[in-house]
């Protein structure tokens, strides 16, 4: 059944018009008097599905193409090719059955009135979204208590805290409970405390309502902590797509043996055992192809003065690192030298 | 209904918004007083020389001075609050939120915000022209005022699909200053009748940017200067302003880029 799966993107593409600019006040004229225009594929050929109740990070370093995707999946944007369906809806259309099932928050953006209290957006969104006077009751004092927000409720918005004013960005933006929710980089700025609050936040919504997400940031940890699946997107290409776990499997194809040794070392041999990543005193890091680890160990507990070893999965940071300098190397070897944009 | 209720809590957070800020309101309301002034001083002078400009006479010619203040308050007070945001916020992306709204996001573009203490203009210019009426100790007739509302509602409808047609051009240039300080120089061309202009510059006024059907066509009207069919034409051209304007805006939005992420 077709209508099962909320999200449905069929080699989705979109190109922007840029004008190009040589740097410096000549070049300034000159694209005064005529520009170039270039096209930069934000999105190029892109397919997955998302079902109901997933919670999904976007990976890419900036300028991949995640936030553009959730511009389109959202219908601010026209899709310059491909197929982005949505709630079964197609959202550029822009019909207000569907904008009343999505919200999207913006870390880098804001809704709320800077001069008024935030009760005053939440006010209007309730008679934009036309909840019921009770619906909009129950839904703020859950909202209230879930994200702390009863001090914050009557005091302008200028007045507020980045963390605090995240929260009421939130509060604003899922009022009318809806069923898909585009997160980009809802952590952004925000000190450790308080990306921990919004990520329990975001697990309790996506539990209680079973509702879709759609989560970009830059933060890890984020990503760790709520997503199962990524979506992995460079230059506007789909890298990725899969379970979380098992991509540093398959892109680092090495585990992370730490060892600590009880005397020094004469310097010598430890490169035959794996990739040396740290050495400091006694304590040294070593990549080890991932077979290898159990023999690798074992090798060098028989012939080193080990103290210690531990056998981890490398830091998912460093893998995802890895699937970009990976697919930068596969661009070179192609022969696509076109100047990119950043 | 709907809208109506929404237009009810919209207007009210401007309000709000508007009585942080107190001394503004005092200095505008001194403002609105001290333009009034100036363009009836300017008239004046006028017609210490002259009996008459063109073929208006003093107090005809306040009626159209009256109708310039009153559509510079209706605009001040409901179009460029509004474009002024819009254009705003598509430069920093925050269009998003409106966008993404199932609400029809033209009319929360041109109807979001009100800058109430604008109005005052408007009311100063409703009384002068009841003087000019006064002066001229004229009683229109029922026709002449029914005739006097169309084109008063057909004025304010061209002034908004000229102002919606503005605004969409942002979609593209993102900067549009220039281009309503253009709509102004034009509008500043208004405060007289159109036909004491000449040649090139009157059929500009009437049909290329139809500063005319605002202030010199209502005055008309109000003075049995203008029949049937010209009624019928100013409303016609106002319904048709307001059909290509709605089009053009939802042409544009196509090309809304959404800035930065």
């Amino acid at each position: 059944m077709p209508g099962s799966i909320p999200i449905r993107v069929q080699n989705l593409c979109k190109y922007y018009q840029v004008h190009q600019k040589e740097p410096g006040l000549v070049g300034s004229l000159k694209s005064f008097v005529k520009r170039k225009y270039a096209d930069v594929k934000a999105v190029d050929d892109v397919s997955f599905t998302i079902d109901a109740g997933e919670i999904v990070g976007f990976l890419g370093p900036n300028g991949a193409g995640k936030t553009t995707t959730l511009k389109v999946l959202a219908g601010l944007l026209y899709p310059t090719n491909g197929v982005a369906r949505v709630l079964d809806f197609t959202p550029s259309e822009r019909r207000a059955a569907f904008l009343r099932q999505i919200t999207l928050v913006m870390g880098q953006k804001q809704q709320l009135a800077w001069d008024l209290p935030p009760m005053e957006t939440f006010l209007v969104n309730a008679a934009i979204y036309e909840i019921p006077d009770d619906q909009f009751k129950k839904t703020l004092a859950e909202l209230t208590e879930l994200l702390e927000l009863a001090p914050l409720l009557k005091k302008q918005v200028r007045k507020l805290s980045l963390g605090e004013r995240m929260k009421c960005e939130l509060t604003a933006a899922l009022l009318h409970r809806p069923k898909v929710l585009f997160l980009d980089e809802p952590t952004i700025g925000l000190d450790v405390t308080m990306q921990t609050k919004i990520r329990q936040f975001v697990a309790e919504y996506n539990a209680r309502y079973r509702a879709t997400i759609i989560l970009t940031s830059h933060y890890m940890a984020d990503v760790t902590a709520l997503c199962q699946r990524v979506i992995v997107i460079d230059h506007g290409k789909l890298l990725y797509d899969g379970d979380l776990k098992a991509l540093a499997e398959k892109i680092a194809p090495h585990k992370l043996v730490r060892v600590e040794f009880s005397q020094a070392l004469d310097g010598q041999r430890l490169e035959e055992f794996g990739e040396v990543v740290k050495m400091r005193g006694q304590r040294a890091e070593l990549l080890v192809p991932r077979d290898a680890t159990s023999d690798v160990a074992a090798r060098m507990l028989a012939q080193l003065p080990i103290a210690d070893v531990t056998i981890e999965e490398p830091p998912i940071e460093d893998v995802i690192t890895r699937v970009f300098e990976q697919a930068a190397r596969a661009r070179a070897e192609r022969g696509e030298a076109e100047e990119e944009e950043e | 209904m709907r809208y109506l209720r929404l237009l009810s809590i919209f207007y009210k957070n401007s309000i709000l918004k508007e009585l942080e800020y107190r001394a503004n309101f005092i200095a505008n309301v001194f403002m609105s007083i001290l333009w009034l002034g100036w363009a009836i001083v300017g008239v004046s002078v006028f017609f210490l020389h002259r009996d008459k400009m063109g073929d208006w006479t003093y107090p005809e010619v306040l009626m159209v001075v009256g109708l310039f203040t009153f559509f510079n308050g209706v605009m001040e007070a409901l179009l460029r609050p509004n474009v002024g945001a819009v254009i705003e916020q598509i430069r920093d992306g925050t269009f998003d939120f409106v966008l993404t709204k199932p609400v029809n996001a033209q009319f929360i573009a041109s109807l979001r915000s009100i800058i109430v203490w604008r109005l005052v203009d408007a009311v100063i210019g409703i009384g002068l022209i009841a003087y000019a009426l006064g002066q001229l100790r004229v009683t229109p007739t029922p026709t002449q005022i029914g005739f006097f509302v169309v084109m008063l509602l057909s004025g304010t409808a061209i002034v908004y699909a000229i102002w919606l047609v503005m605004v969409s051009f942002a979609f593209w240039f993102v900067r549009i200053d220039n281009i309503t300080e253009l709509f102004y120089a034009f509008y500043e061309a208004g405060r007289y009748p159109v036909t004491i202009y000449r040649g090139v510059v009157r059929v500009v006024l009437t049909y290329i940017v139809p500063i005319a059907f605002v202030t010199t066509f209502p005055a008309s009207a109000l003075l049995g200067r203008i029949d049937q069919t010209t009624t019928l034409v100013g409303f016609a051209f106002a319904i048709g302003l307001l059909i290509a304007s709605n089009r053009f805006w939802k042409f544009a939005l196509r090309y809304y880029a959404s800035a930065s992420s």
